[in-house]
């Protein structure tokens, strides 16, 4: 808007500048209307059926408030979001330090593959970025499915533990209470963290290498150097990752319900998964709507924070 | 200037879209004028008919069923259309809901909604005009006999079975012998015996894939041979005031609990699959497995004459042989312009044709006379099928008592199996299903 209101000062007839002014809507007009249709709407449609008790089918009753009295009454569906947010420090937090220690370790300044002088350009990053991006590449329903088979009673990962001796760990760790919620998270770290060091590798390109020189000058070793350069220059990387890995641990769904299904028991049961279920298998459009719009709030929150955060960092 | 004019446009914008909502109370009622039942007579117009049929198992039998059927009404046209399972369910409703809706669909859990807004049509009718009573096994009617409102009540017919299913227990021959078994076990306490000996002799006896539903057929099994099957069905079917907070589901689920606390289920239960139970069965890695008849073939094809097959049995030799089944059947859509050309493919399943059709696919035949018995474990499951529907025996599934149960009946096997839950509180987290679907009436 701004470089369509800026000219229009010197102008000054009038008829002229409303037109200016409104150009600028209608250069936005394609795109808003597109996400005005398939984004917007939808999302008030589900607020608007969140107060309704509906089956999907048949006329539906007005319910007011009070299926989201029934989200924050169920124990059930509060413990989906407690579930959600220990699925954060997988899907967030550990793929976050996973990809700042591989981005550390490709940017020493004398590692073979990062080259001294040639931050995260050497020789080999190509494949190693590759392999840490193919998580991202394959179909999560794939991922889920072939996990469910490491993790199985036969599975790699049993027959590894019996390798090594410790055949006493050996469970079936998706149908473990204690372990399932570990190992369906181990999952999102696996497919995550290759995402977060794309991100700060992307970001260390953009690092002016006088900063390096000035830290290597007063001193630095490689450890200091990151922590006081890379790190502090890749604010805003961080901000995205965490932002982007946040949603993908609170919405996840897909790969809850090709492992586990949200077993044993209750102990994998997000949110995602319940409105699928909810509103799919039991008829409960309503809830399932209502949990929907708290569950998009809660996410709306975290990120405003996360970006606050990250804002007033930088002043 | 902008931001003055920006807040009305969004004001008016979003009255709009309000508005627009307000006038959409999702849903719609049902038609009072569409017919809610089929015509009496059955004889079937001359003239070119396609009547499409909407389904979720066993293409390659359906294929066939309705190749045999247009040749013997070549002037009608099957025209099968398939859905993967988990999809059929979750889109079934909005499928019969809908205009388009196809003239035939297979059954599925939640079809009473389905019969209640009118979307399926009574067949009784035809089942006095075409003899069904006589055609059909009356534990096959039972299961899709209803008042459209609570399966308990009413007489209306709204499906016709193809074909039967029907769960039970596999063995592995060779690994029950090196325990010392002899025989398939005639009583509960015989099993108990044999299922201590065979862990005695270091192999793991039940395998059983409670990561999906293999543990409610567990718990089905047991529970069938300890509850009265009038009483169980009266629960699953919603009549008034039933209830499984009984004497008898406790001791079924105790059982249970005391099968997997004494190491007679496999640790690995509730992070294995039904299908990774089975694949683990054959290689050997249990004695026992849980499973249905749809396993079957798989199984003689993989381990031959080394398969066997019994039900759960009972706590007395020789008492009644229950179990837990469905079939394959179909209902007629109420938007159907050719109810009488789809009741003559629905009468057409009860013929030596069709039914041979349906052994050849795998699945139990309504008429067990129409193929001749099979070899191996295919006929052990046909023979014990057999004794069910001879005994009436036949019970449904625990997860037809609401399309919300599955997963309290999934999740609560997992907690029983880990010692997470009681037997009573299992109970009581089904019966809140159930209140919820048909009301208290206690």
């Amino acid at each position: 808007m701004t470089a369509a209101t800026e000219p229009r000062a010197r102008h000054g007839r009038t008829g002229r500048r409303a037109g200016r002014a409104w150009r600028g809507y209608l250069y936005v007009l394609p795109a808003a209307a597109v996400y005005l249709a398939f984004a917007v709407l939808p999302a008030l449609h589900t607020a608007y059926l969140s107060l309704f008790e509906w089956d999907g089918v048949t006329l539906g009753e007005w319910a007011g408030l009070r299926n989201y009295r029934e989200v924050f009454a169920d124990p059930a569906l509060r413990g989906a979001v407690v579930n959600a947010l220990v699925l954060v420090v997988f899907f967030a937090l550990l793929p976050i330090l996973a990809g700042l220690v591989m981005t550390g370790l490709l940017c020493l300044p004398r590692s073979s593959i990062g080259g001294a002088g040639s931050r995260g350009r050497g020789r080999g990053l190509g494949v190693y970025r590759l392999l840490f991006m193919l998580p991202q590449v394959v179909p999560l329903v794939a991922v889920g499915v072939t996990w469910r088979w490491l993790y199985g009673e036969d599975g790699l990962i049993n027959e590894t533990l019996g390798g090594i001796g410790l055949g006493g760990w050996a469970r079936a760790w998706l149908g473990d209470f204690d372990w399932a919620l570990v190992a369906v998270g181990l999952v999102g770290t696996w497919v995550l963290s290759g995402l977060c060091m794309m991100l700060f590798l992307a970001g260390v390109h953009k690092i002016d290498p006088q900063l390096y020189e000035a830290a290597r000058l007063d001193g630095a070793g490689p450890v200091r150097e990151f922590v006081s350069v890379t790190l502090p220059q890749l604010r805003g990387e961080l901000a995205v990752a965490l932002t982007v890995t946040t949603v993908a641990a609170l919405a996840s769904f897909d790969i809850v319900y090709v492992t586990t299904g949200g077993g044993p028991g209750e102990e994998t049961t997000v949110p995602g998964l319940l409105v699928y279920k909810l509103a799919f298998s039991d008829g409960k459009v309503g809830l399932a709507s209502a949990l929907g719009v708290v569950l998009s709030l809660l996410i709306l929150v975290l990120v405003y924070v996360i970006n606050r955060l990250s804002r007033t960092e930088r002043t | 200037m902008a931001a003055r004019t920006r807040l009305p446009v969004f004001l008016a914008l979003l009255t709009v879209l309000v508005t627009a909502c307000g006038a959409l109370t999702p849903g719609t009622a049902a038609d009072p004028d569409r017919p809610r039942t089929v015509p009496s007579q059955t004889a079937v117009p001359r003239e070119d008919i396609t009547l499409s049929l909407t389904f979720a198992d066993a293409p390659a039998l359906v294929d066939a069923l309705a190749a045999a059927f247009h040749k013997r009404y070549p002037r009608i046209t099957i025209e099968p259309r398939y859905t993967q399972f988990a999809d059929y369910v979750q889109s079934i409703k909005l499928t019969m809901a809908s205009d388009t809706a196809p003239d035939l669909a297979q059954f599925a859990v939640g079809m009473d909604d389905i019969a209640a807004r009118g979307d399926i049509l009574d067949l009784g009718p035809y089942r006095d005009a075409y003899g069904w009573r006589k055609k059909f096994p009356a534990a096959g009617l039972d299961q899709l006999t209803g008042s459209g409102e609570r399966a308990a009540e009413g007489d209306h017919l709204y499906g016709v079975p193809a074909g039967l299913s029907m769960t039970g227990i596999y063995y592995n021959k060779e690994l029950a012998r090196k325990a010392g078994l002899s025989r398939p076990p005639r009583t509960l306490a015989e099993f108990d015996r044999q299922l201590a000996a065979v862990k005695k002799a270091g192999m793991t006896p039940l395998g059983v894939g409670a990561l999906d539903s293999g543990g409610l057929h567990l718990w089905a099994a047991l529970l069938n041979n300890a509850m009265e099957p009038e009483k169980y069905r009266a629960w699953v079917k919603g009549a008034k005031g039933a209830t499984i907070e009984t004497e008898e589901a406790l001791a079924a689920t105790a059982k249970l609990v005391e099968w997997s606390r004494k190491g007679y289920v496999g640790e690995a239960a509730g992070g294995t699959t039904q299908n990774d139970s089975t694949g683990a069965f054959v290689r050997g890695r249990s004695v026992f497995l849980v499973n249905g008849n749809w396993a079957a073939g798989q199984l003689s094809e993989s381990m031959g004459k080394k398969a066997g097959f019994f039900l759960m049995p009972a706590a007395r030799q020789g008492a009644r042989a229950v179990s837990s089944g469905f079939s394959v059947s179909y209902a007629i859509s109420s938007r159907t312009r050719h109810p009488r050309a789809a009741g003559a493919f629905l009468d057409f399943l009860a013929s030596k044709e069709a039914q041979k059709i349906v052994a050849a696919n795998g699945f139990l035949p309504v008429d067990e006379k129409a193929a001749p018995t099979p070899d191996g474990v295919l006929g052990e499951v046909a023979r014990a099928h057999r004794r069910v529907t001879d005994d009436d025996g036949m019970n449904h599934f625990p997860d037809f008592t609401a399309p919300g149960m599955l997963d309290p009946l999934r999740a609560g096997v997992q907690k029983l199996l880990a010692g997470r839950t009681t037997p009573k509180g299992y109970l009581a987290s089904l019966q809140d299903v159930w209140d919820e679907r048909y009301g208290s009436g206690r």
